[in-house]
C-alpha cells in the first residue's frame, strides 16, 4: 500500500518534470529573465521586510535556477510533490488519497500562466509546514500557544492571503487558482477530518486490503487523468512557441532558428522578427523574404511597444545591426515595462554590453557590479569588468569590436519608427556591415521602393 | 551544562559581532609609506566646505585598489578619533556632530591610510572646512531610473540632511489603478521652503495635481479649454496662494549616436497663473510662435522670471522640430507682478543667451535677491541631458534694465561647482542663500546625483556629494536624483493621507 502511494507520488513528480522540461521549458526561461536575484543583504531585506516576503524571496531564489529549464522543472516537480505529500500527511485518511493531489494540480494550473510567480507555491508550502508543525505539538495549552505564535509569523512569511502579496507579476490580477490551491490544501484536510469524526462513510473501513488498494488506485487515476487533461488543455503552447523564438534570439542560436522556421513558419511578430534576424545573419534575408510570413516593415524592426516582452527580440536585432543606442533604449524600455517593478538579469547584461560598446564605462560598471552579486551571471561579469576602459581589448573583442566599428558616423534624431534613413546611414557608416545591407534591401523590398533598391544595387556593384 | 556554555558562547560571539559592526575605532598603522598625493576617496570630500549641521561625510577607498582604509579626524581643539571598516569610513552621527560643533568656522583635519596587500600607504592630509552657516534641514527629490519613455517604480522622497533618514513623500504604486498605462509623479514644489503649501503632479493613471493648501490636501485638474495642457513646471509665489506654471506639449526624440541619448522638447509651451484659493487659471503668456517655460519668482514676489525661446530663422520655421531643435535657444525674461491686481507688467529681457549662441533654463533668484542662478547649454531647455550644460551665477546688481549678455556680464566664478563635460543642472538656493544645490551626472554620465557648494558673497567653494550612510550607495544605486528641492521642514502628510485624495 505504502509502495503504491510512493509510486503514485513519483509518477506525479515525473509528470511535472517532463511537462516543464519538454513541453514548457521556455516558460521557465521567460520567468527567469524578468527578475534579478541578488545575493545582497539590502536586496533580501527589501523583500522580506513586508508581509509575504519570505514566500516571495524563496520563490525568487528558486526562479533564478530556471535559467536551466530542466533544473527549473525539477524544482517545480519537487515543490508540487512536497505539497502533495504534506496534504496527504494532513489528510491521514486512505480513502481520499487521490484528493491529496488536488492542491498540487491546482498549483500546476496556476503555474501555467507565465506571469504566475513561484512565491505563490511557497506560500502554500509554508502554510502547510506551519500547520504540520502545530500538529506536532501535543494537544492542550502548549498547542494553543504555539498556534497563537504561528499565526502572526505565518502572516509575515506568506502575507495577506487575498491582497498585496507578490504571487503574480500583474499586481491587479487576483490569482484565484493559487487561492483555490491554498484553500484546498488547508480546507480539504479539515473536511476529511470532519467526515471522519461525524460521517458515516468511514464505517466501511472493514474492507480487505486488496479492495482498499483498488479504490485507492482508482481514485488516484481518476484525479490524475482529469487533472492532466485540464493541465494540457490550459497549457499555452502557442506562447511557448513565441518564447522559444525569443530564447533562441537571446542565445543567438541562428542555425536552430532556421531549422525551426523551416519546420513551421512563424506567424507572430516576435517569431517573424527573430526569423528575419536569423535569415539576415545567414545572408539569406533578401533572397528568401517572400518564402516566409512577413508583417511588412514591422516584421523587420517593429516599433518599440510598452511591454516587457516584444521589445527584447527587436533589441537583439538592433544590437546585432550595430544600432547600439537604439538597442540600449529598447532594452531599457523593456525592463522598465516589467509590471512588478523587478529588474532583469538579461536586460542588465545587455545594458552592460551596450554601455561598454558606447564607452560609458562607469554605467557599465554599475550593471556589472550588480551582476557580480548573482549566481549565474557572476562569471560573465567577472570576465567583462577588466574590459572596461581598455580600448584595445574592446577593439579586438570579436563582438564588441565589430559592433563599435558599425557605429553611426552621423547623429540624428529618431522616434519609435525605424526609417530607411536610419538603415541607410548605418550601412553607409560602414559598408562592411552586411547585416545592415540585408535589412536595408529588405526594407526597400517590403516598402516597394524600387528606385532606392536599384541605386543600392548599383552602389554595391560599383564598389565591387 | 555543556549545551548551556555552547549557547552562551554563541550569544557572546553574536553580541561581539554586532558591537564591532556598530563602530570601529582602529589604531592607525604603526608604519606606512607616504603616497604624496591626496587619497582617491569616494565621494571626494578633500578640502570641501560643509554646513555645520550636515550628516557624516562617510567615504571609501576604491575596492579594486585597496583592502582597508583608516581615517583619523582631528578637530581644532585637538580631539582625535579614528575610523575604518574595510575600505569604508563610516562615522557615527553623534560623534560627527560633536566634531562639527567643535569645528564651526574652522576645519577638521583628515588623515587617511589605505592598505594594499600588506602595505599601508599614508596620503597627504586634507581638511573639511566647517562653515558657520547651516544647510536647510530637509531635501526632497524624485528617485527614478534615468529612463527614455517608460518607467517603473518611482518615488518622491525626503531626506534629513543632518542625518541619513530618508522617508517617502509619495510613490507611483499606491494609487496606480492601471499598470499598463503607468503612473508618473513629478514636479514636487514648495512655497518658500515650507511644506504646508506644496504640490506635486500625478500623470496618466489617476491623474491630477495634488495641492496642499495650509496642510489640507486636494487634487485638481488644471487643464482648461484655453490652455494647452494642465500645469507642468510650477513656482509657488513666495507669499500669496498663487502658483505660476508653464503649460507644455512635450515630446521626446532619441539620438542615434550622441551621448546625450535623449532630447526632450516642447512643441508648444505657455505660462499660466493658478489661484489656489479660487481654483482659477489665468494666462500669463501664450505667444503661439514662441515657447515660454520654467517660471520662478523673485523672493519678494514682485517679479516672475521665465525662459522664452527666440524666433527661429525664417527658413527653418516650417521644418520638423526634430531638425530645427538644435537651433532653438531660450533667453531669460522677467515681468513685474502686482500682488493686489494680479496683473503682470511688460516683459524685460534679463539675459540674452542666444546672442552668444547659448540657451538658458531653470532660473533661480537667491533669497536675498542679489544673485541669479541658471543652467546654460548650447540649445533647448532640458539641460539635464546635455553634456555641455553648466550652472551660471550672475550678480543681479549688474542688471540695470538693459539685457545682460555673455559679453557684458561678469559672472561669479563657478569653476569649483561645475563639472567638465557632464551635465550640471537644476540649481537651487538654500533658504539662507549660503548653499547652492545642483543635480549633476558627473559621476558616471547617467545617474544624476545631488551636489552642494558653499556660497558666500559671490565666492563659491568646492562641491560635495550628498553624504550617505553607506558611501557605496552612490555607486550601486541605479536611480537618478531628480529635481532636488530644499525644505526647512519635512512634509508631514503621509503617503496614505496623500493617496486618499484619489478616492474622492
Amino acid at each position: 500500500m505504502k509502495h503504491l502511494r510512493s509510486i503514485c507520488t513519483l509518477l506525479f513528480g515525473v509528470a511535472v518534470l517532463l511537462f516543464y522540461g519538454l513541453a514548457y521549458p521556455h516558460h521557465l526561461h521567460y520567468q527567469e529573465q524578468y527578475q534579478l536575484f541578488l545575493f545582497d543583504s539590502t536586496y533580501v531585506w527589501e523583500i522580506v521586510r513586508v508581509p509575504g516576503g519570505l514566500a516571495d524571496l524563496l520563490g525568487r531564489f528558486c526562479t533564478q535556477f530556471f535559467l536551466y529549464a530542466w533544473v527549473g522543472a525539477f524544482i517545480i516537480a519537487c515543490l508540487l510533490t512536497l505539497v502533495q505529500l504534506l496534504t496527504l500527511r494532513l489528510f491521514n485518511v486512505q480513502w481520499f488519497y487521490g484528493l491529496s493531489f488536488v492542491p498540487s494540480f491546482l498549483l500546476w494550473l496556476f503555474l501555467l500562466d507565465e506571469n504566475a510567480l513561484l512565491g505563490g507555491v511557497w506560500a502554500v508550502l509554508l502554510t502547510q509546514f506551519a500547520i504540520c508543525g502545530c500538529l506536532l505539538v501535543p494537544k492542550g495549552w502548549t498547542r494553543h500557544i504555539v498556534i497563537l505564535i504561528t499565526i502572526p509569523v505565518l502572516y509575515w512569511m506568506v502575507g495577506p492571503s487575498w491582497t498585496g502579496s507578490h504571487y503574480h507579476r500583474y499586481p491587479t490580477v487576483t490569482p484565484y487558482l493559487l487561492y483555490a490551491a491554498w484553500l484546498s490544501a488547508v480546507i480539504l484536510p479539515l473536511l476529511v477530518h470532519f467526515f471522519k469524526v461525524h460521517g458515516s462513510w468511514f464505517k466501511v473501513q472493514g474492507l480487505s486490503g486488496q479492495r482498499q488498494q483498488i479504490i485507492h488506485f482508482s481514485l488516484f487515476t481518476f484525479t490524475f487523468v482529469i487533472m492532466m487533461m485540464i493541465v494540457w488543455k490550459n497549457a499555452n503552447l502557442k506562447a511557448e512557441k513565441v518564447m522559444q523564438y525569443d530564447f533562441m534570439a537571446r542565445y543567438q542560436q541562428w542555425n536552430r532558428i532556421l531549422e525551426t522556421i523551416n519546420t513551421e513558419k512563424p506567424n507572430n511578430q516576435i517569431g517573424v522578427t527573430v526569423q528575419n534576424l536569423a535569415l539576415a545573419i545567414h545572408g539569406q534575408l533578401v533572397n528568401h523574404l517572400s518564402d516566409y510570413n512577413q508583417n511588412g516593415i514591422a516584421g523587420l524592426l517593429p516599433d518599440v511597444e510598452r511591454d516587457a516582452t516584444s521589445p527584447l527580440p527587436t533589441a537583439e536585432a538592433f544590437y546585432q545591426l550595430g544600432m547600439i543606442y537604439v538597442a540600449q533604449r529598447t532594452v531599457f524600455e523593456a525592463q522598465e515595462a516589467i509590471l512588478d517593478f523587478q529588474k532583469s538579469a538579461r536586460c542588465y547584461k545587455r545594458l552592460a554590453q551596450t554601455n561598454l560598446i558606447l564607452g560609458n564605462y562607469e554605467v557599465a560598471r554599475k550593471y556589472l557590479l550588480a551582476l557580480q552579486k548573482t549566481l549565474f551571471y557572476r562569471d560573465w561579469a567577472d570576465e567583462t569588468l577588466p574590459l572596461l576602459g581598455h580600448e584595445d581589448a574592446i577593439a579586438k573583442h570579436p563582438e564588441y569590436g565589430r559592433l563599435r566599428r558599425y557605429a553611426y558616423n552621423d547623429n540624428f534624431y529618431f522616434s519609435d519608427h525605424v526609417t530607411s534613413e536610419m538603415l541607410e546611414s548605418l550601412y553607409f557608416s560602414n559598408t562592411d556591415n552586411r547585416l545592415a545591407l540585408e535589412y536595408l534591401m529588405a526594407y526597400y523590398v517590403l516598402t516597394g521602393n524600387r528606385d532606392s533598391y536599384a541605386k543600392l544595387l548599383h552602389h554595391i556593384s560599383a564598389k565591387q | 551544562m555543556k549545551r548551556f556554555i555552547h549557547h552562551y558562547l554563541q550569544l557572546l560571539a553574536v553580541a561581539t559581532m554586532l558591537l564591532s559592526s556598530c563602530v570601529s575605532h582602529p589604531d592607525v598603522p604603526s608604519s606606512s609609506k607616504e603616497a604624496k598625493c591626496l587619497p582617491a576617496i569616494f565621494p571626494d570630500y578633500c578640502n570641501v566646505t560643509v554646513p555645520c549641521n550636515i550628516a557624516p561625510l562617510n567615504f571609501m577607498l576604491p575596492t579594486d585598489q585597496y583592502e582597508a582604509c583608516i581615517a583619523r579626524l582631528t578637530t581644532p581643539d585637538g580631539q582625535q578619533q579614528t575610523y575604518g571598516n574595510g575600505v569604508k569610513v563610516q562615522i557615527p552621527e553623534e560623534e560627527w556632530h560633536a566634531m562639527l560643533d567643535a569645528s564651526k568656522g574652522k576645519s577638521i583635519k583628515v588623515e587617511v591610510w589605505g592598505r594594499q596587500k600588506d602595505d599601508w600607504l599614508s596620503f597627504i592630509p586634507f581638511e573639511i572646512h566647517v562653515a558657520k552657516e547651516p544647510i536647510d534641514e530637509y531635501l526632497s527629490y524624485r528617485l527614478i531610473e534615468p529612463s527614455y519613455v517608460a518607467w517603473t517604480f518611482m518615488e518622491i522622497a525626503q531626506r534629513n540632511l543632518t542625518t541619513f533618514e530618508e522617508t517617502q513623500i509619495f510613490n507611483n504604486e499606491i494609487t496606480m489603478n492601471d499598470r499598463t498605462k503607468g503612473q508618473c509623479i513629478n514636479c514636487h514644489s514648495y512655497q518658500n521652503y515650507k511644506t504646508d503649501n506644496m504640490l506635486f503632479h500625478v500623470r496618466l493613471s489617476n491623474a491630477g495635481t495634488v495641492i496642499v493648501n495650509d496642510g489640507k490636501v486636494s487634487r485638481v485638474n488644471m487643464k482648461r479649454d484655453y490652455t494647452i495642457s494642465g500645469g507642468v513646471y510650477p513656482a509657488w509665489h513666495p507669499t500669496a496662494k498663487l502658483i505660476a506654471f508653464s503649460t507644455n506639449k512635450t515630446r521626446q526624440a532619441f539620438h542615434t549616436q550622441n551621448p546625450n541619448k535623449i532630447e526632450v522638447y516642447d512643441l508648444a509651451s505657455d505660462l499660466i497663473l493658478y489661484d489656489v484659493t479660487t481654483d482659477s487659471v489665468s494666462i500669463v503668456s501664450n505667444d503661439s510662435t514662441l515657447l515660454e517655460v520654467y517660471p520662478t519668482w523673485s523672493p519678494d514676489g514682485k517679479y516672475l522670471y521665465y525662459c522664452k525661446s527666440v524666433p527661429l530663422p525664417e527658413e527653418m520655421r516650417d521644418k520638423d522640430i526634430r531638425t530645427t531643435y538644435p537651433k532653438i535657444q531660450y533667453n531669460l525674461y522677467r515681468r513685474s507682478f502686482d500682488m493686489t491686481t494680479h496683473n503682470f507688467g511688460d516683459e524685460e529681457l534679463v539675459y540674452d543667451a542666444a546672442s552668444s549662441d547659448k540657451s538658458v533654463s531653470l532660473p533661480r533668484i537667491s533669497p536675498d535677491g542679489r544673485y541669479l542662478l541658471f543652467a546654460l547649454g548650447q540649445y533647448g531647455c532640458f539641460h539635464s541631458r546635455h553634456h555641455d550644460a553648466d550652472i551660471v551665477c550672475i550678480p543681479m546688481e549688474q542688471y540695470t534694465g538693459t539685457a545682460l549678455t555673455a559679453e557684458t556680464v561678469s559672472p561669479v566664478d563657478l569653476s569649483l561647482l561645475n563639472s567638465k563635460d557632464y551635465s550640471d543642472s537644476y540649481p537651487t538656493w538654500s533658504s539662507n542663500g549660503h548653499w547652492i544645490m545642483i543635480a549633476s551626472r558627473r559621476d558616471d554620465d547617467n545617474y544624476s546625483r545631488v551636489y552642494f557648494a558653499y556660497f558666500n558673497n559671490g565666492r563659491v567653494e568646492k562641491t560635495f556629494l550628498l553624504p550617505q550612510e553607506d558611501p557605496e550607495l552612490h555607486i550601486s544605486l541605479l536611480k537618478s536624483y531628480n529635481r532636488p528641492e530644499f525644505m526647512i521642514e519635512p512634509v508631514k502628510i503621509s503617503v496614505d493621507e496623500f493617496s486618499k485624495v484619489f478616492d474622492r
